[in-house]
């Protein structure tokens, strides 16, 4: 692949120009990609034959690689004797054996089933972690990016959206594609709002698309934010995990940050139920609950009670 | 309804027996019963007019092992067999490499028309080009005099090493298409993980490319060793009467000389011969492919 | 980490781009692909040539080697035989070869890759042994020199094409097909006519079509059965360079060219080369 614009630089140097072979990233490809006609080890030292290390040399290296992955006794084997993850393990062994400065893997976990996927992550996790080399992880797992990641870097329509910690991009999404990218959300448009209720540090918004039973548009108090100001129009994101769901209406409710709505669908997990609903007068609410919230599965048309506090709601760019 | 399916599976065997049958049969006459005639009629002896006696004896593969006329020709067919072999599994390589990297489905099926219409011509064709092309009075003689590069038409017919060059052109397309099958099935990861890790071009395909079309080379080795040991028309037409090749001793000796017993121990030696070498190849194969395949 | 933009001119990444031995590989290749094809056009330049020699540059095109085979009674006779040949073993082989293939696959039985291998042997077969083990048992009985001992040898030598083809159609054919149709009611007669048969059609053509291009190329084989009275092309052909130097024979050859091109081509059209190849 050739590059269109710009430059591409590792601790320092321009990597751009070069042809693979002289670039020393480590690359971990998505279907492991090992030499089917070499046994572990050859795989392994593959890399290291080309440097022209001594036997020695090798032999020890391999060895350390191979242990650092916990594959030390199947040096002898042949890649079609292995396991999926095993292969990938040896994958990982033979980019790491060259000393990279960089280790790069592509979508490696995808080809996994889940219970053994689950598994591989904890181990790239706990080695990375114990060898301390730079690692850049393509994935299109949220999950999966957002437990193994110091950083997190989200592509969309060819450009960088964001990148930040993982508490970051999933607490705040620096614009509505991350949002909507990451995890579950809902969205809701608004506009600038006077109210003398609002309570002091929040701000009023009515809702464009969601409205209540009367008719009249949802009120939003939101935690107050600088990227606020003196702006008509906003829209803000409200995870499903904050929409807090009752079957009677709280007592001493203010008129704001809650709703009246009538279940839709109902999807349980095991771990969590997801309910989706709709406001009386128009909008859509989805709200994620921990098990066991409720005694029996909420049953759809039933009418339920939602509702959220002023920091669950995240203004986006 | 539960009987109706061992009942089935009964009929659909039997079914399949009787499609194999007619075929088998056909074989088993044609090809079969004449081959073990042929190994009888090879123990049977000669007098001196050619005439076919009702004894049995080794005499006629006693001629052909220590004859040293015959021995030599012997050593010989297969010494070409596999100068040929070897020529064409060198050329396949870049022919391959084209056909399979070629830029776009035209040239691609241009390259394959190249390839396999040789094929689909009568071999006698292919070899009468190369009388053409290399006769005293021939277009390559007719070149290299008009470019005057030589003063007098050269003798590049009539040799050996013309019929070796008219074997490599009429066997080539059966080594290039089991290497070309090979190459295309490599994964095109392998070649960038190898990369990655610092081989260039030439050591990615000695170390990775090379080992892993071994599987068609070898078949491709099989095919154009067992055509190139057993050929008579081209070394007859290309290389003169006179060429030491088994199979052209063998067309002569049956239909020259009338001695169907001497042909037919030669043939029996030639399939041996040639038998053993494609078995030994094929072990090979087979030793590999359980390497790489488990 | 930095976040220079510099722009670089596009002719610094090129550097690592060009590459001696790719441009060997690409001429070393086509090369060799002018070397194959280098007899054909021989021969077709000495086709159209107005001499009996050809010439480099050709110095103007005549059909003057087209008509002569066109007059010469003997030749025609060996064209229609030929064709009138091919057709029946074509006909006859694709039959028996694909009923055999057919019924090969459908079996398991010890010794089952054994006879594939009898079946595709007379491929590694030098046609040589072929011939004279057919001259000897058509003597014996009468046969030789006939025109169904050409059939027979010509079938024999075709016969590994089509179990080949056919193989090839027939394993790629999901078995869960003829399956569904059989739990549909249909025995196994019908599954194969109106399932097996028409899913296997691209092989069975590929089968005839170089079935029909073997026949009529076939010699080594012939040389061993024919008479004067049964001749065929590729073998008049090869007594005729023997002995003598007629120029027709390149007019000829261009026709066997002409037809394997054509040959080719159909196959291409009906069921793409790289299927069969």
């Amino acid at each position: 692949m050739e590059p269109t614009t710009g430059n591409v630089y590792i601790g320092g140097r321009d990597l751009t120009g070069l042809p693979p072979y002289r670039r020393d990233i480590g690359m971990v490809f998505q279907n492991y990609a090992l030499f089917p006609h070499l046994s572990v080890f050859d795989n392994v030292a593959y890399g290291l034959k080309i440097r022209k290390m001594s036997k020695a040399d090798i032999a020890r290296r391999v060895e350390e690689c191979l242990a650092a992955v916990r594959l030390e006794s199947f040096a002898g084997r042949m890649p079609h004797q292995l396991s999926g993850g095993q292969q990938q393990r040896v994958a990982i062994a033979r980019a790491l054996a060259i000393r990279p400065k960089v280790l790069l893997l592509d979508e490696p976990l995808s080809n996994l089933d889940a219970k053994l996927r689950k598994e591989m992550q904890t181990e790239l996790r706990s080695l990375q972690r114990r060898i301390g080399i730079t690692t850049i992880l393509v994935t299109h797992d949220q999950e999966e990016a957002l437990s193994l990641s110091d950083r997190i870097g989200i592509l969309g329509e060819g450009e960088l959206q964001q990148l930040g910690t993982p508490l970051e991009v999933y607490r705040r999404p620096a614009n509505r594609f991350v949002a909507e990218f990451i995890g579950q959300v809902n969205l809701i448009e608004v506009k600038a709002a006077a109210d003398a209720d609002a309570p002091s540090g929040t701000r009023a918004f009515y809702a464009e698309w969601h409205r209540l039973a009367s008719g009249s548009p949802l009120v939003l108090h939101a935690a107050d934010h600088p990227s606020l100001d003196g702006k008509d129009t906003a829209l803000f994101m409200l995870r499903p995990e904050r929409v807090r769901l009752s079957a009677e209406p709280r007592d001493g409710a203010a008129n704001a940050n809650g709703a009246e709505i009538r279940v839709e669908s109902v999807s349980y997990a095991g771990s969590t139920l997801r309910i989706a609903g709709v406001l009386p007068g128009g909008g859509e609410l989805v709200a994620l609950a921990g098990d066991p919230s409720f005694p029996s599965l909420p049953e759809p048309g039933r009418t339920m009670y939602a509702h959220w506090e002023p920091g669950d709601l995240i203004p986006l760019e | 309804m539960p009987d109706s399916q061992p009942i089935k599976k009964y009929r659909y065997h039997l079914f399949s027996w009787i499609m194999l049958t007619p075929g088998l049969i056909f074989l088993g006459l044609f090809l079969l019963v004449p081959f073990v005639l042929l190994l009888v009629i090879s123990f049977r002896d000669v007098d001196g007019f050619m005439n076919m006696l009702p004894t049995y004896s080794f005499a006629q593969y006693v001629e052909v092992f220590t004859s040293k006329f015959y021995v030599r020709m012997i050593g010989t067919t297969l010494w070409v067999a596999l100068v040929t072999t070897a020529i064409c599994i060198l050329l396949a390589y870049p022919a391959a490499y084209l056909l399979v990297r070629a830029p776009g489905k035209g040239v691609r099926t241009m390259l394959y028309v190249f390839l396999v219409s040789p094929l689909l011509t009568s071999v006698v064709i292919r070899t009468f080009a190369w009388i053409v092309l290399l006769a005293q009075n021939g277009l390559v003689n007719e070149v290299l005099l008009k470019l005057h590069l030589i003063t007098e038409p050269l003798s590049l017919l009539w040799n050996m090493k013309a019929v070796i060059i008219a074997y490599v052109q009429v066997m080539l397309p059966f080594a290039v298409l089991p290497i070309a099958t090979s190459l295309g099935e490599i994964d095109p990861r392998l070649r960038q993980a190898s990369m990655s890790l610092g081989a260039g071009r030439l050591r990615t395909f000695f170390r990775v490319t090379l080992p892993l079309t071994i599987p068609g080379m070898m078949s491709g080795a099989i095919i154009v060793f067992s055509l190139a040991a057993g050929s008579y028309i081209t070394p007859l037409l290309v290389g003169g009467r006179l060429q030491p090749l088994l199979p052209l001793a063998i067309y002569q000796q049956v239909l020259q000389v009338a001695n169907l017993p001497l042909g037919a121990a030669m043939s029996m030696t030639l399939l041996v011969l040639v038998g053993v070498l494609v078995a030994v190849m094929g072990w090979l194969l087979r030793l590999w492919e359980g390497r790489m395949n488990g | 980490m930095d976040n220079r933009k510099e722009e670089r001119s596009p002719a610094r990444r090129r550097k690592g781009r060009f590459d001696v031995w790719t441009t060997l590989v690409w001429v070393g290749g086509g090369l060799v692909y002018l070397f194959l094809i280098l007899p054909v056009l021989v021969i077709i330049l000495s086709a159209f040539s107005p001499n009996a020699y050809p010439e480099f540059p050709p110095s103007e095109l005549s059909l003057r080697w087209f008509r002569e085979v066109a007059d010469n009674a003997a030749w025609m006779k060996a064209i229609g035989y030929s064709l009138w040949l091919m057709v029946l073993v074509t006909l006859l082989t694709v039959v028996l070869g694909t009923t055999a293939a057919y019924g090969i696959s459908r079996l398991e039985f010890p010794g089952k890759q054994a006879l594939l291998s009898f079946m595709l042997s007379p491929l590694m077969i030098p046609q040589v042994v072929i011939g004279i083990a057919l001259l000897y048992v058509f003597t014996g009985i009468g046969m030789f020199g006939t025109m169904a001992g050409l059939v027979i040898g010509h079938m024999i030598v075709a016969f590994p094409y089509v179990i080949r083809t056919v193989g090839v159609s027939l394993s790629n054919l999901d078995p869960k097909l003829e399956r569904a149709s059989m739990s549909l009611g249909a025995g196994p007669v019908k599954t194969f006519f109106r399932v097996t048969l028409p899913l296997i059609k691209p092989g069975i053509v590929a089968g005839g079509v170089f079935s029909a291009v073997t026949s009529f190329g076939e010699v080594s084989v012939s040389l061993f059965v024919v008479s004067p009275s049964n001749m065929t092309v590729p073998v008049r052909i090869f007594n005729y360079i023997d002995q003598t130097f007629d120029p027709s024979v390149n007019a000829i050859s261009v026709i066997f060219i002409a037809v394997a091109v054509i040959a080719l081509v159909i196959i291409e059209r009906t069921i793409g080369l790289t299927k069969v190849m």
